[in-house]
């Protein structure tokens, strides 16, 4: 997926706007990336992308950017 | 009313998938006001019973850091009226297991007929904040017909 796409994906996956979201976002800026929002995004990076973060990769997460990385270091963002 | 929305497992695997099935009968109060001269049981709750049928698929396998607890509903619908003494089957299949979370597919049916379906997302409330004495009770009369199912480490 190309980055719009992934800033797409995120964002739904966050029930937020995309246009909301930079690579700079940083998670205490978007109200549903909370604990839940955590397990949530680890649950759809398995199920869409195939992409099993680790818990260092999980602590490590903390902007938008963090998450494009994880996406990019995994080979699914062109 | 109590709120235990499982009347009966009918079929089990651990952590895997779930046939269970629960009858709201006509007495029950709530049909007084859902709905006057049309009583249906409620969309939340055949969604309740759905995730206490898979939270149950969950729980039996005894491996998570605690009791499984509906987080989130994604995509539900609702397609059929269901009324009352009507036995729902509720039929749950796990499609994540993860130590900190888990994901079913759910669906519910009456005589053959699909009546809804949602996929649920589920996180782990840790067994010290329930009661010391707390047991299942329904999963506890399924391990009673089919011991020889239990896994060893809930037992």
């Amino acid at each position: 997926m190309t980055q719009i796409e992934a800033l797409q994906w995120i964002a739904k996956v966050f029930e937020a706007s995309p246009d909301q979201l930079t690579p700079d976002t940083h998670r205490d800026n978007v109200p549903a990336w909370d604990s839940l929002g955590v397990l949530t995004l680890m649950a759809s990076l398995d199920s869409d992308l195939g992409i099993v973060l680790t818990d260092d990769d999980v602590q490590a997460v903390k902007t938008v950017g963090d998450i494009l990385d994880v996406i990019r270091r995994n080979g699914k963002l062109t | 009313m109590r709120f235990i929305l499982v009347d009966t497992i009918h079929e089990l695997d651990p952590g895997k998938r779930i046939k269970a099935s629960k009858t709201l009968p006509a007495n029950e109060e709530l049909f007084r006001d859902h709905f006057p001269g049309f009583s249906v049981v409620p969309g939340v709750l055949l969604t309740e019973m759905m995730a206490q049928a898979a939270g149950r698929c969950l729980d039996a396998e005894g491996t998570h850091p605690g009791r499984a607890m509906l987080g989130k509903i994604n995509g539900a619908s609702f397609r059929e009226w269901v009324k009352p003494d009507q036995e729902i089957m509720l039929h749950a299949t796990i499609t994540q297991n993860r130590p900190a979370f888990a994901t079913a597919d759910c669906f519910a049916e009456v005589v053959g007929k699909k009546v809804c379906s949602a996929e649920l997302f589920f996180v782990f409330a840790p067994h010290e904040q329930f009661a010391s004495d707390y047991q299942d009770e329904i999963l506890n009369a399924y391990w009673k017909i089919h011991p020889d199912m239990q896994p060893k480490r809930t037992r």
